[in-house]
This record gives C-alpha cells, sequence and structure tokens, in this order.
C-alpha cells in the first residue's frame, strides 16, 4: 500500500513536471488568494458603513460570498485551463499524427487542469475564511467595531503575506512587495469609507 | 528464435518529456543494455530524434510502447541488427 501512493506520487510529481503545474499554480494561487482578500475588504466596508452590528449577518454574507468565489475560481480555472490544454495537445497531435489522450503529456495534462482549479477555487475562499475569522469568535470581541477591525487587520496581513510570498517568488524585497499589496487593500479600505459613509 | 541485438529509430516527439526522461525509460527495459539518442531537427513543437538501442534483446514492442507513451511515433526503422553478435553493414563498391 505504501509502495503505491509512493508509486502515485511520483508519477504525480512527473506529471507536475511535464505540464509545468507548479508556476501556473503559484500564479493562480497568488491572484485569486488576492481577489479573495479584496472581496472580503468589500463585503466588511460594506457591512460596516450600513451599519450591520449583528456577527451573523456578516458571517452569512461573507460565507455566501467565499461559496460563491471559490465555486468560481474552481469553474472558471477548469474551463480555462482545460481549454488551453486541449489546444495545446492538438497541436502537438497534428504533428506527430497520434491521438495523445492516454499518453503521458494527455495524463499530465488532465492533471494540471485539475491542480489548477483546486488551487483556483481554493484560494479566494481560503482567504476570506481567514479574514472572516474574527466574525465566527466575535463574543470574545465585546463590541462589534473591534470585530471588523480585527478582520480588517486580517485582511491587510493576508495581502502583506500574499506580497511577502510574491517577492520571495521573484527573489525581490519581500518586505516591499508585501507592503505594495497592502496598499492595495488600504486604497480598497479608504473608498469603500467614502462610498459608504453616511452624509453629513 | 534469435533476439534483436540492435535498433535505431527515427522517431517525431514533442519537446517534453525530454530525450533525457525518454532514455532513461527505455534504458530501463529488461534486455537493453545502452540508449543513444540524438536530435537532429527541433521545430516549435516537436523534434526529430534518432534512437539507437543495444542490448542482448531488444523487444522492439515495448519501446514503441515507451515512444508512444511520451508522445512521439517512430517515422521509420532504418537499422536492424539480430542474431547472437552485433554486425555492422558491410561496404560495397557502391558505398
Amino acid at each position: 500500500m505504501k509502495h503505491r501512493i509512493s508509486d502515485l506520487l511520483q508519477q504525480f510529481h512527473q506529471y507536475g513536471k511535464l505540464a509545468n503545474v507548479a508556476e501556473i499554480a503559484r500564479r493562480y494561487f497568488a491572484m485569486n488568494a488576492f481577489d479573495g482578500a479584496l472581496t472580503m475588504i468589500g463585503v466588511l466596508m460594506g457591512n460596516f458603513t450600513a451599519g450591520v452590528d449583528t456577527p451573523r449577518i456578516v458571517v452569512s454574507t461573507g460565507l455566501a460570498t467565499s461559496v460563491a468565489m471559490g465555486i468560481s475560481g474552481l469553474w472558471g480555472a477548469y474551463l480555462t485551463e482545460a481549454a488551453e490544454r486541449k489546444r495545446e495537445i492538438t497541436e502537438i497531435s497534428e504533428q506527430v499524427l497520434i491521438d495523445l489522450h492516454d499518453t503521458r503529456i494527455g495524463k499530465a495534462s488532465r492533471f494540471a487542469v485539475a491542480v489548477v482549479a483546486v488551487v483556483d477555487g481554493i484560494s479566494p475562499a481560503l482567504a476570506a475564511l481567514i479574514i472572516l475569522s474574527p466574525f465566527f469568535i466575535a463574543d470574545l470581541f465585546g463590541q462589534i467595531q473591534f470585530v471588523y477591525f480585527s478582520a480588517l487587520g486580517m485582511a491587510l496581513l493576508s495581502l502583506f503575506a500574499l506580497g511577502a510570498f510574491l517577492g520571495t517568488v521573484s527573489k525581490e524585497n519581500v518586505f516591499l512587495y508585501g507592503l505594495r499589496t497592502v496598499v492595495a487593500g488600504l486604497v480598497s479600505i479608504g473608498i469603500s469609507y467614502l462610498l459608504g459613509a453616511p452624509g453629513e | 528464435m534469435s533476439n534483436i541485438r540492435r535498433l535505431v529509430l527515427d522517431t517525431l516527439k514533442p519537446h517534453e518529456p525530454s530525450i533525457i526522461e525518454l532514455a532513461k525509460s527505455i534504458s530501463d527495459l529488461e534486455g537493453i543494455a545502452a540508449v543513444n539518442i540524438s536530435i537532429y531537427e527541433i521545430d516549435r513543437k516537436v523534434e526529430n530524434a534518432k534512437i539507437t538501442i543495444e542490448g542482448e534483446n531488444v523487444l522492439y514492442p515495448l519501446v514503441l510502447d515507451i515512444i508512444t507513451d511520451m508522445g512521439g511515433t517512430v517515422h521509420s526503422v532504418d537499422e536492424v541488427v539480430a542474431g547472437s553478435k552485433i554486425i555492422d553493414d558491410a561496404s560495397t563498391l557502391q558505398d
């Protein structure tokens, strides 16, 4: 059993290398986690400026948004990646004049589609859930404003972590990269507040 | 029945998997002592490779399976040596 799992993992590793999955998955992860974080900032700010003070409402809105983002990511990535891979396989098939479906290339291609779709689905949903987490334990905070601030703090922290991750990938200054993504979050918070702030 | 001791194949394959992986996979087969692969033409998506295989008992169907599994096709079998030893083609006046 152990041997079979080890063989399977080795096979997946080979498919991953063949289909260049790591690079694509990293790109989708970063892009979609960023989307998820900013979308959740929008949800939080919308609720905050609307004066929602019941954590359950924010959690419901947030969870529904997370699910929608997850499904959107999964579905969208699956369809897009499958189409691109199919085009590539067809191009090669036309050159070598054989059906590549059951070859290592065909299997690697399908593996890549599955991995990328899962990453694309999970990353925004995960980012959203992390940001929403203070609302799951809202009772510990006392005032609802502190819950909002904590959640927004989590959002900015997540954005920084994402930026730092990208900085590591590109071998650039990790701190500066983190700051860049945080700025996007701050801009989003600022504009959302101004749009939703009650008139004088 | 005597064994095939040398095969020279003209193949067309995608760039990936590379010839390194192809050579390793073919050389892992039983009865194969050595594999030589050289690329003589490269295109945008595919490359032409000459594959020379030697061993005690080269099983062509298994070699073909590996080449096909890696997305390649055999254009032609350019040379075969079968029997109890390897011999090269004899030179003639026409050469």
